[in-house]
């Protein structure tokens, strides 16, 4: 993880166009835009094209950055609207349904080693949007309670307790279909 | 109670690194040419130009709003100049005594208008 000098200085060197520069932060905070647009939008595939579309905008608004040290936090607030655009655009372009919006459909390549996302995603539904982005942010981006409550504009205490709940959740929502199985069995 | 971690390691998109670079690299070649866009003349004309019209719009106001008090100013001494009653007051005022050509010339001007 750079600190708050580094990404400063890489703001600064990516405002004149210094491609490095580009490719440092993305290679720093393009994961992490990728795990709060799954929060939102809920397909990786998706999650994708967003982080990367908020990640373009933001590297044409960088002047408008106020506190260059502050980068991810305020890239991550770009990848929530963007990610909320595109929850909008995709409500008009598809039929709606009562399934599961989180990747409901069991794609082919779900089926295959990727198979164990479609329970991760459906349980990740059943948290609240900043569940969500906390236990992504904590669990796959591996960022401390400190980057998640600066770059959330949450306290540390709160990100501990968002996180808390979440994993509880998410363990609850996990061990549902194996039970099910075993009824059924 | 059990607090570990989630494994979340089937959503992590650097699983298939050779795509995830490529992710990143459109990123920054994107991002390079946007900036190129952003440099260029044309773009940088057509960022100018609201401002400079701005600026030249506000200039053209203050430019007439001095021409116009200049303008009353100039109009309100000329009236005045031309007036006999002003002029009669003036000569009365400073002890003058006026030429009869000057005399004409006030009271003429008068006539020639009405």
């Amino acid at each position: 993880m750079l600190d708050d000098h580094q990404i400063a200085s890489l703001v600064e060197q990516a405002k004149r166009g210094d491609s490095p520069a580009f490719e440092a932060l993305a290679k720093a905070y393009l994961r992490a835009a990728y795990s709060v647009a799954l929060a939102t939008v809920g397909r990786p595939a998706d999650a994708e094209d967003v982080a990367q579309d908020a990640m373009l905008r933001a590297f044409e608004r960088l002047e408008s950055c106020r506190e260059p040290a502050r980068f991810g936090g305020w890239l991550l607030q770009i990848v929530r609207n963007q990610a909320l655009n595109w929850l909008d655009r995709r409500r008009l372009r598809e039929v709606p349904n009562h399934c599961i919006p989180l990747e409901p459909i069991l794609e082919d390549s779900a089926r295959g080693p990727m198979g164990e996302r479609v329970p991760l995603l459906r349980a990740l539904n059943a948290l609240t949007p900043v569940r969500r982005e906390v236990v992504l942010l904590h669990d796959l981006e591996g960022w401390t309670h400190g980057e998640i409550a600066l770059a959330l504009e949450i306290s540390e205490p709160m990100s501990r307790q968002h996180l808390f709940l979440a994993r509880r959740e998410l363990r609850r929502q996990l061990s549902e279909p194996l039970i099910e199985e075993v009824d059924h069995g | 109670m059990d607090d570990s971690p989630i494994d979340l390691s089937s959503l992590d998109p650097s699983r298939e690194p050779e795509r995830w670079k490529q992710l990143i690299d459109e990123v920054v070649e994107q991002a390079r040419a946007a900036h190129c866009r952003r440099m260029s003349v044309a773009h940088q004309l057509v960022a100018w130009t609201v401002p400079a019209l701005a600026i030249a719009a506000a200039f053209a106001l203050v430019v007439w709003a001095g021409a116009l008090s200049v303008a009353q100013r100039t109009a309100t001494a000329h009236n005045s100049a031309a007036d006999p009653a002003f002029v009669l007051a003036r000569w009365a005022m400073t002890d003058e005594r006026p030429a009869t050509s000057a005399i004409w010339q006030v009271f003429g001007e008068r006539y020639d208008r009405d």
